[in-house]
């Protein structure tokens, strides 16, 4: 039951520069694929689902290699953190609150926690001292708009002039200095520094009510 | 909590969210977003972007065996979140692994001063360490190599012109020379990410130095 949802990527809005080319738009509604993600995860922590977890691992596994291999970790190391991301959405998955984030921005934080403890090789995991964990319960409009905040991330990026837009994927899972960035787009890093700055900005504006 | 009012900027927060910064710096950036709801809107906003960037990937092909090695690696039943050591009380909220350093190495570097590692090595490279200071007391005039980032925990200080609070986050460019003092009627605690050993400019902070081990 769960396959259909996960064939699909999510994608909803226009375009722009964040759909990579030949990407299947979905016919549901807006939040399908998200709402989806968060049904399976609920379902782990409800009854310890283990088809959920599956599908889970089927659409996430392989893009968490992905994000892994970009930022520099060998191919086996990434294979590992991306297993062990999916196994700890299984041991969290009654620590995630759909009013607070979007399933893929949980899971992408798990995986960014694991691989800098990997890279510290620490005993106390980075994922335990989480300082958004004090923070009291949202409020029902603020838990709603977080709830949508998928579309309305992909809104605010779409919406984000190109040449910013092109920093930010540039940069935003790459293991390199903005210098390289600045080379890679032949421009000066002034110009990269100050086009991040305006789209972390606009990106603030937008997005800002998240808190 | 009254809301800090120095903040780290736009960049920084970016840093922290993809999670590229050093550990210690992360650290302290970790620690001023504890208490400023803004600069976590901000990182919220971040990491969402994560999250659809992440979906927007190209696949990368998994081994063939991964997902039924991770199924044989669920357990049933709920592990207990990891329970966060108890932290001085009049200090602003830290990770559990600052509350493990000030408890584990306290060491006294002079009349009203001590300092506790926190990450990497107090000798080279980029590390991060706490810095009690009494009331009343200056750090040795001094500049740095790197960076140095600060967030405090308790207390205040003044540095050129600005006073620092509780939460407050500042950061300091490589070859700012200065001479941070306490200005809280009480001791002034904080943590300090470093790239490189501070640089003493005088005679007292060139004694003094050796032995704070800053």
């Amino acid at each position: 039951m769960y396959a259909i949802a996960v064939d699909h990527g999510g994608h909803v809005s226009g375009g722009g520069v964040f759909r990579p080319p030949g990407r299947r738009l979905v016919n549901e509604g807006p939040h399908a694929a998200g709402d989806a993600f968060a049904e399976m995860i609920a379902a782990i922590a409800v009854r310890a689902d283990r088809e959920a977890f599956a599908a889970l691992f089927g659409h996430f596994a392989p893009r968490l290699k992905s994000y892994l291999l970009r930022l520099g970790a060998e191919p086996a190391l990434a294979e590992e953190l991306a297993q062990e991301t999916l196994l700890t959405v299984w041991r969290k998955a009654a620590t995630f609150d759909r009013a607070r984030a979007a399933p893929a921005t949980w899971i992408f934080t798990i995986a960014r926690n694991l691989r800098i403890d990997a890279l510290r090789r620490s005993s106390r995991p980075t994922f335990d001292d989480d300082p958004f964990d004090a923070e009291p319960p949202e409020a029902p409009d603020a838990a709603l708009a977080i709830a949508q905040s998928e579309t309305r991330v992909r809104a605010a990026l779409a919406a984000l002039p190109v040449e910013q837009a092109e920093v930010i994927q540039l940069s935003f899972f790459a293991d390199k200095p903005h210098a390289q960035i600045a080379e890679e787009l032949r421009l000066p890093l002034g110009t990269v520094k100050s086009r991040l700055r305006l789209a972390m900005g606009r990106l603030r504006g937008l997005l800002g009510d998240l808190a | 909590m009254s809301q800090p009012t120095r903040h780290p900027a736009d960049d920084l927060l970016l840093d922290y969210g993809r999670g590229v910064l050093e550990p210690g710096r992360s650290l302290v950036l970790n620690a001023h977003l504890g208490v400023c709801r803004a600069c976590r809107a901000v990182v919220r906003a971040v990491e969402a972007v994560g999250g659809v960037l992440l979906q927007d990937l190209p696949p990368s092909e998994m081994a063939a065996d991964a997902l039924d090695r991770a199924l044989t690696k669920l357990e049933v039943g709920t592990a207990a979140p990891a329970a966060r050591p108890p932290q001085p009380s009049d200090w602003i909220r830290i990770p559990g692994e600052v509350v493990d350093a000030a408890r584990r190495g306290r060491r006294w570097a002079a009349p009203g001063v001590w300092v506790a590692n926190v990450t990497g090595d107090a000798r080279r490279g980029p590390r991060s360490y706490l810095l009690r200071v009494a009331a009343g007391m200056a750090v040795p005039r001094h500049t740095h190599d790197g960076g140095e980032f600060t967030c405090v925990l308790k207390g205040a200080f003044e540095d050129r012109g600005v006073v620092y609070g509780p939460g407050d986050f500042v950061a300091c460019d490589e070859g700012v020379e200065h001479r941070p003092r306490v200005t809280s009627d009480g001791e002034c605690v904080c943590l300090i990410a470093a790239d490189s050993p501070l640089v003493p400019r005088d005679l007292i902070g060139r004694i003094f130095q050796p032995f704070v081990g800053i």
